[in-house]
Order: structure tokens, then sequence, then C-alpha cells
């Protein structure tokens, strides 16, 4: 028994499904009604009581008093029997066709007690004839219209037969002395046209009360659908919304994948889902994320294409509705499905943009468990789920090229490096005349080759710190708080020497009044920032210069400074400085070397930090480039700040 | 002219030449090997004064475990009469493996790193310096 998308649902004759929620709510409803009629019993047994005290000792009447006692008597003892069925029934949660049987024997006790009670009290000539109209309304709110009419015909019957009876003198008359004075159950005409105008009102009033409990029940059991509906709609909504967050919220293909499966089973309801996605063969479809399912079932065997029409008819984009899973023919493990205790299954195609990636699937333990409703929504949710599997796949494969590409650059410069690292040591024995001696032309010569394979050397150095810069956050370097103080004092250092034999002045300001600052990062990162940014003012400021170096800190960030009075930068070549090989034409000028790395490789590594760098500078006047970076509290920290050595230092 | 005895490990025929030429002007002694396990048998051989390492040879710390070896404070192990011979350790500072090298005292006392490209004059100095010339 399968069919696809537009039969489906039309075999396997249903029985209306009662939901669970709209027959507690009817069942409430009865519970509460036959609660509420024994507290009215009560006052009815006792009002039964004071009346024959009354027409006895008041009106001073004479009634069959021993039998009106008796019924009074009656009614309040099968009501208590009631009260303690009913009691007991609340206790334990008796099924509501507990509830059904003891409303009836209450009914069927009451016309007992009823015909009785009109029996006793003069048959038709009684007053309380009309009383029997009370218990039409009940029996009208407590049943459905055909019981309610079945009790109503009865109570006819009943007053019929009672008052033929009388009539026949089958049975002696029993009136209520001193009631009337001429008894009237042998007038004919009395007695038709009291049973007359009994019945008729008694059917009238039964009509009127079940059309108003119909259409009060009517009108509740829409409430209850509608409720229904709108609170599957709402879970369904959620769940369409927590695909679409899933979308948005990670690129973690196998996070995209689980979530899908999850979300899906629990908005439907249902006990398993699975997604499988197509091999590179594209013949195969394999298991990636699973909710709900044995690891049994799932070791079941490959799912072929060639052997599976259920997969091919998805794949070919078509949602499939299977009501009955063990014995449907287009299932490949029809057997094993049956094992695993499933019954109906659905399945949705996950197409990407290159065509079928794969199926969405959900499974239920009922046999045709699936509705149009659900086809709609496991394609929603297919759509959404293809587009965040995409996004991961192609953000997956993004990163493996990355990585891949980033590897590629370190190894090729890592087997450039060795070459001209040897050829720099072979050059240095010849230039140093270990390997006999050179004529000055000969020595000019080694000399300049030794210069552009020094060069060679740096360009390689820089290439390899980019693509170091550019492997994947995970295989960085772990960042953890570092003293900045510390590492741009080491800095400063390293260069006094070559400042002072330049004719420059290397000047260092320590704004922050000696308190440590720690920045996220590493020794060696902040190493490589201040190395590149102080030599870069050193190398473009002519003899005589300054170069100023400046700690300050504003709020919860560190401002380190650059300053020098150099060539500075013109105006044209501001906006890319940053760019990878770029040469501003006045440093070329003065510096005929160097690679056009250096500040593309501190603007990498700042950012790395989380922090971020800014430049001002007027040609011929100087530059100023300034690190702002993010402080980290002291109590994180591993590495305390170095006292400081320079500020104040004989020398 | 010193006679000084120096062993020369680095799997780079080049840039043994460019060790060897400088050594040899400086009147020492050179040996080569070619990788460690011709350098763990040079050393008995030759039992050098001093040694010169390339961390980096078939492995990223090939020379580093040889060094270990060399000066193992185990009184039974087999180099154990050259634990005190002094190594200089050529290191390649932009190394492409995460391991920084650093001379650490308490572990390797008599090693030192040089950074390649090696400049002559810088090499022969801390030879002159380790060997107490």
């Amino acid at each position: 028994m399968t069919a696809t998308r537009p039969t489906a649902n039309q075999e396997a004759p249903q029985k209306p499904r009662v939901h669970p929620q709209r027959r507690s709510l009817l069942e409430a409803e009865l519970v509460s009604s036959v609660a509420w009629i024994i507290k009215l019993r009560w006052i009815a047994g006792v009002g039964v009581l004071a009346a024959t005290w009354l027409v006895e000792n008041l009106f001073a009447l004479d009634a069959a008093e021993v039998s009106l006692f008796g019924i009074g008597a009656a009614i309040l003892i099968y009501n208590l029997v009631f009260y303690l069925v009913k009691r007991r029934l609340t206790r334990r949660v008796a099924p509501i066709s507990s509830y059904y049987a003891l409303a009836q024997w209450q009914v069927a006790l009451d016309w007992l007690a009823m015909i009785s009670l009109i029996y006793f009290s003069g048959g038709v000539e009684s007053p309380v004839i009309f009383f029997f109209l009370f218990h039409i309304i009940l029996a009208s709110i407590l049943f459905p219209t055909r019981t309610a009419f079945g009790f109503t015909f009865l109570a006819i019957l009943l007053l019929t037969v009672a008052a033929l009876l009388e009539y026949f003198g089958v049975v002696p008359h029993s009136p209520i002395r001193g009631f009337l004075q001429t008894p009237l159950y042998a007038n004919g005409l009395y007695v038709s046209a009291i049973l007359l105008f009994f019945s008729s009102t008694a059917i009238i009033t039964a009509y009127l009360t079940t059309s108003i409990q119909a259409n009060l029940r009517q009108r509740e059991e829409e409430v209850v659908e509608l409720s229904e509906n709108l609170r599957r709609a709402t879970v369904r909504l959620q769940a369409l919304n927590e695909a679409a967050r899933v979308v948005g919220s990670t690129l973690n293909l196998s996070q995209v994948l689980e979530r899908l499966v999850r979300t899906t089973a629990e908005a439907m309801g249902v006990r398993a889902c699975s997604i499988r996605l197509l091999d590179k063969s594209g013949r195969r479809l394999e298991p990636v994320a699973v909710y709900g399912l044995s690891q049994t079932y799932l070791n079941k065997g490959a799912v072929e294409l060639d052997a599976n029409p259920l997969a091919r008819e998805v794949l070919s984009g078509k949602i499939v509705n299977i009501p009955d899973a063990p014995n449907s023919p287009l299932l490949q493990y029809p057997e094993e499905a049956k094992q695993e205790g499933i019954s109906s299954m659905l399945s949705a195609p996950l197409i990407g943009k290159d065509g079928p990636m794969g199926i969405l699937r959900a499974y239920a333990v009922e046999p045709n468990r699936f509705t149009p409703e659900d086809e709609a929504f496991l394609a929603a949710i297919a759509a959404q789920g293809s587009l965040a599997i995409e996004n991961a796949m192609a953000y997956q494969a993004v990163e493996a090229l990355d990585q891949a590409k980033s590897q590629f650059v370190r190894m090729v410069t890592h087997e450039l490096r060795s070459p001209v690292s040897v050829i720099r040591s072979l050059m240095r024995t010849l230039t140093g005349g270990f390997a006999g001696s050179v004529t000055p032309q000969q020595k000019d010569i080694l000399e300049r080759v030794a210069r552009r394979a020094d060069f060679l050397q740096s360009l390689i150095d820089d290439l390899l710190d980019l693509a170091a810069g550019k492997i994947d956050v995970r295989e960085r370097e772990e960042l953890k708080p570092v003293a900045l103080r510390g590492a741009l004092e080491r800095v400063i250092r390293r260069f006094e020497v070559s400042a002072r034999e330049k004719d420059l002045r290397l000047e260092w300001f320590d704004q922050t009044g000696g308190q440590p600052i720690l920045v996220m990062g590493t020794a060696d990162i902040l190493d490589r920032i201040f190395n590149n940014l102080i030599s870069n003012a050193i190398k473009y400021t002519p003899p005589e210069g300054r170069v100023t170096v400046t700690l300050a800190r504003r709020d919860d960030e560190a401002q380190v400074t650059v300053e020098d009075t150099g060539i500075g930068i013109p105006e044209e070549s501001m906006p890319h400085l940053f760019e990878e090989f770029y040469r501003a034409p006045n440093a070329k000028e003065m510096e005929r070397e160097g690679t056009g790395l250096g500040l593309t490789i501190v603007k990498d590594l700042v950012t790395r930090m989380g922090g971020h760098i800014s430049v001002k500078s007027t040609q011929n006047v100087g530059s100023q480039f300034t690190v702002t970076l993010p402080i980290v509290q002291p109590y994180d920290a591993i590495e305390a700040d170095e006292p400081r050595r320079l500020e104040g230092a004989p020398g | 002219m010193s006679n000084k005895q120096i062993l020369i490990i680095d799997d780079d025929p080049d840039q043994r030449l460019s060790l060897r030429l400088p050594l040899e002007s400086a009147g020492y002694i050179v040996h080569e090997a070619a990788n460690t396990a011709q350098g763990l048998v040079a050393v008995k051989q030759v039992k050098p004064d001093l040694i010169i390492l390339d961390v980096m040879m078939d492995t990223a710390t090939a020379g580093f475990q040889l060094a270990l070896d060399l000066h193992s404070p185990d009184p039974k192990s087999e180099y154990k009469e050259f634990r005190r011979t002094p190594i200089i350790m050529l290191t390649a500072i932009h190394s492409t493996t995460p391991l920084r090298f650093a001379p650490d005292e308490d572990y390797l006392p008599v090693e030192i790193f040089l950074e390649k490209p090696v400049e002559p004059e810088a090499l022969l100095a801390k030879i002159k310096e380790l060997l107490g010339e």
C-alpha cells in the first residue's frame, strides 16, 4: 500500500481520529455534569421529604405518606451510592464509559423515582407531573440527542401507562386526599388532555434543549479543533523557525544535520528522522544524521539507488508517503523496517543547486501516520535544510581549500628557503675570503649577489609569515595574555645600535604610569609587529631625525604610537599602504629593496590580536602609526609585566 | 694553528661546504656526516672537540634528538664521553614547525644555537669561545 503525493491517504479508510485533547474536554464536561446532577439530587430528595411533610402537617392533606417518604429516602440513598461511585471513579481516573454508564443509571433510577412520585401523589392528577420536565432537560444536557429523546418518550410512556392503568382500574388510585374534590383520573377527557399536553411539552422541551446543546457541542468541538490546529501550526512554525535558525547559526555540517533531524522528529511528534546523502559515486545513500533509530536498523545495509525504488522516486523530486512500510514494494529493506517497529514513512528530497543531494525522512510507529499537512511541512523543512546543508558543505570545502593553500604556500616557501640560505652561506665564504682571495671587482659582484640573495631571503620570510597568518585559526598559536611593555622595550633595545649608527634619536615614552598592560597575543606576534614598525621608521627617516615610540592607555585599550620625522607617505599611496607587495614610490626611491609585505603582515597580526592599526602621515614631514590593542585584566595573566628598564635607567 | 677536531652533521652538502671552508681556513680539522646515523658513528670514530649540528634533517627535530642522545645525563649512555662536548645547533628562525627552539640552560648545558645563514666570522668567534681558545 504505497502512494505518492496526489493519492496519499486516500487508501486505508481511516477511523475518524478523535484527538486526545478534544475527547478529554468532552469527558470533562460529562464528568462535571454527573457531579452536578448528584448535587441537585440531594436537594430533590430532601425536597420530596419536606414537601410530603408540609402537605401532611401544614395543609392537613392526606397523602400516601409512607410511600412518599419512602421515595424521598430512596432518592437520597441511591444518590449516596452514586456519590460514592463517582468519587471512586474520580480517584482512579476511570475511562469515560464508566461515567456514561453512571449517568444512564442515574437517569433510569430518577425516572423510576419520578414515576413513583407521580403515582403516589395522584397519578395523572398529581401536581408534580411537570417536574418530569426538569429530568428531560437534564437528560438532554447529559446525553446525545437520540438518547435524550429515548428518555423523553420513556417518560411519556411511563405516565401514559400509569394513567391508563389507573383509568381502567388495574391499579388503585393513590391521590393526595383533600387535594381535589372530584377525582379526575377516571375522566377520559381530562386524562387525554393532560397526556397530550404533557407529551407535547416534554417533546418540545427535549427538542429545544437538545438543539441548544447540540449547537453548543458543535461550537465547542470547533473551538477545540481550531485550538488544536493552532497548536500544531505553532509547533511547526517553531520547527521551521528552528530550521531557519540552524541555517544561519552554524556552518558546521554535522551540527546542521544533527539539529535538522532532531527538530523534524520533535516537531512532527514522530519516532525518528534521518538524513541520507548521496556519496561521491551518486549511486549510494549514506546515513549522515539520525534521530531515534536503532544501530541495528542503520546497519541494515547500503542504500543503493539501483535496488531502492523509493530512494529513486524521492530523489526525482517527489515527496513520498508510505502508509504501510513493512508491505511496501518500494522499500529495499521492508523486513528490517518491520523489526524496527516502523509502520509509516514520509520522505522528502534534499535538493541543492546542482540537483538532488539526499533524503530527509520521518519514521512513525503508527501506520498511515502522515497527513497532507505533514507532507507540506516536511517539504518545507527539507527546502530549508537543503540550503543549510549546502552552505555548510560549501564552507567546509572553502575551509579545506584555504587550508590546503596555506599548507602549500608554507611548504613551497620552506623549500625556497633552504637553497637561498645555502647560497647566502656559500657567498659569505667567498666574500670573507675563506675560499681564496678575490679581486676587488669580483668582490663587488659577489657582494651584489649576496645582497640580492639576502633580499630574496627576507621576501621568503615575509611570505612565510603571511602564509602562517592565514592558516586556519585552530592551527595558530594559542593567544594568551602577554606583557606589552616588556615586548616593546625588547624591540626598542634591539634598534638602539642601528638608530645610533644612522644618527637618529630613538625615544621611548611610557604614559601608563608603569601599571601592567596585558594584551591577548604571543610575545612572538608582538615582536614582529613592533619590529616591522620601528625598523620602517628607522629605515625611512633621514639622519638627524627622530623616531618616537609612545605607550598609552585609553580606557580598556592600549595604544602604541610609532612616530618618525621621515619621508612620509604620499597621499595617493595611503589607500594602498596595507596591500600586499605595495611600496610607496618615495620609499622605493630611498630604499631600493623591500618586499612590500611588512605592513600587510603587521595589519594581519594586529587584527589577529583583536586590535586595529591607523596611520597619519604628511609627505616630507613624517609618519605616525598607531596600534590599538584591547587590554585584558591582570588576573588572566600568565606572564607578569617586566619592570621597566629603559626609562630612567642610567646610560 | 689549532688542530681541534670538528664534526659537521648536516644533510645538505653545500651547507657543509660553506661551514667547512671558514673552519679549515682557521686551522680546524673538519669531518662531515650527512645524517643522524652517520653522525653517531662518526662521533665515536672522530671523537670531535666540537659538533656542528643541523636541527632539521630527516625529521624536523632529528638534530635535536641527536643532541639529547649525546648529552644524555644517563651514566650508562654509550655516548657518555661526549656529554660535555659542545654542540652548535643550526636553526632556521622561520621554522615551519610550531616548535621554537631556545637554549635551555638547565637541560642542555653546552649547546649554542646559531641561525642560518651562518656568518663565518660569528661562527668562528663562537667556536673559539666554546673551545676556550
